[in-house]
């Protein structure tokens, strides 16, 4: 359909929601690409991270009414079914976390290869552009706490415990962290 | 205890990120049910979920094999548009679920303590024994549950509406870490109706579930994670399939 590349993803999710494929099919290409990255980077391992991305929008195809345009955007809405999906694996699996362990210090560098300008035609070149400079100009301790907690799917405590902070410093880091994060990319969005 | 919200905000930047453990989580869910329906509680959930959903957009992206689409399409779509239900191999989902259900469940814990008032006042007017069920009026049902466990637990519910809300007093301390999870059982099947840490041995919370379709509640002792499996034995539970 010519008008998918441009259609609002709510719009595709209305769609959806009438069992409408060709809006399926839009969705995924969109953001499946994203979600994949997403899921290897917490579960470190391909296969895995293909099975995760298949569990979410399996899960948006059965039911897109699940989507609650008051808590977000959708992008934000099909990360969270990824991300949760990824943690709970990792939380289950004692071994990927000591795998995870050599590489979380490697942080976001190693993605940022030499296929950047391949990689774009998969998807929202503008969106990374502007999360990976808003975590750039995160303050160093609290950009490494959001990232092993969310990329490495690390709790609070792992972290207390891995770095040597106390809890309440990684708490307070997190929100400080999440706070200006918060602001940054609402400041790209106006 | 009610903490402000830059208590709150704090929790729920880390629940964000799925960085929240230990007794936090409990403690998230308790504060959650007494802010209430927070307009601001509301704004900051939504706009950490929103902040870290937008995390994974700094990764480079990954080839994805296209035929999993058909492969999802060939999947019949859910109907019902409740997504309540879900099988016992597909853990996944119901994590999801059980997130979207904790979320959506402070926002009606309000309305619920309305209703779990009634159930205790027709819990103290009826007395039940420890064992067996009433009827608390022409069209509501109340059950307790029955186990190894001390303390009351009961449910009280209307059979053919969505929901219930169960209630207990005098219910031992689940142990340092430890919460109780509430499942429904239909056949072999465990679908968890959230977690519910107790406070001086009392319980109060609301489940979105089909209880027709339900043939036993019970309760384990889980980690605070709240697990989608059970990984106890019950310690209390209590038979629907003559009540429904």
């Amino acid at each position: 359909m010519a008008d998918l590349p441009e259609a609002p993803d709510r719009d595709l999710i209305d769609r959806l929601r009438h069992g409408d494929e060709e809006a399926f099919r839009g969705l995924f290409h969109r953001y499946a690409p994203t979600a994949k990255a997403l899921a290897q980077r917490v579960v470190r391992r391909s296969h895995l991270a293909e099975e995760i991305v298949q569990d979410a929008f399996m899960a948006v195809w059965k039911n897109p009414g699940a989507y609650d345009a008051d808590r977000g955007s959708v992008r934000s809405w099909l990360m969270g079914l990824v991300h949760h999906r990824a943690v709970d694996l990792v939380r289950r699996e004692e071994a990927h976390r000591r795998r995870s362990e050599a590489a979380i210090p490697e942080a976001l560098e190693e993605q940022a290869d030499h296929a950047d300008e391949i990689v774009d035609r998969l998807g929202a070149p503008e969106e990374r552009r502007a999360v990976r400079s808003a975590l750039d100009e995160l303050p160093a301790e609290q950009r490494e706490v959001l990232e092993m907690m969310y990329f490495a799917g690390l709790s609070q405590s792992q972290i207390a415990e891995k770095t040597g902070t106390p809890l309440g410093t990684v708490k307070s880091r997190t929100l400080l962290g999440m706070r200006r994060m918060r602001g940054a990319l609402a400041e790209v969005e106006r | 205890m009610t903490l402000d919200h830059s208590r709150i905000e704090e929790l729920m930047a880390i629940d964000a990120l799925g960085g929240l453990d230990g007794d936090d989580v409990a403690l998230l869910e308790r504060e959650r049910a007494a802010h209430g329906d927070c307009e601001e509680c509301r704004a900051l959930e939504s706009g950490f979920a929103e902040t870290a959903g937008r995390l994974g957009f700094a990764l480079t992206p990954a080839p994805v094999d296209d035929s999993m689409i058909d492969w999802i399409l060939a999947q019949p779509q859910d109907r019902r548009g409740d997504g309540a239900r879900v099988d016992l191999d597909r853990p996944h989902d119901q994590l999801a679920e059980r997130r979207a259900r904790r979320t959506r469940g402070w926002q009606v814990l309000i309305a619920a303590a309305a209703v779990v008032a009634l159930v205790i006042v027709a819990l103290v007017a009826l007395r039940p024994s420890r064992t067996g069920s009433t009827e608390a009026s022409s069209s509501q049902r109340v059950v307790t549950f029955t186990g190894d466990a001390e303390g009351t637990l009961a449910m009280a519910f209307t059979p053919g509406e969505p929901g219930a809300v169960i209630w207990g007093r005098d219910l031992p301390d689940p142990g340092p870490g430890n919460v109780y999870e509430i499942w429904m059982i239909e056949g072999d099947e465990a679908v968890s109706g959230g977690c519910v840490a107790p406070s001086d041995g009392a319980v109060a919370l609301r489940v979105e579930a089909d209880i027709d379709t339900t043939d036993t509640m019970a309760v384990t002792e889980e980690p605070a994670d709240c697990p989608s499996a059970p990984t106890s034995a019950p310690i209390l539970s209590a038979d629907l399939t003559a009540l429904v």
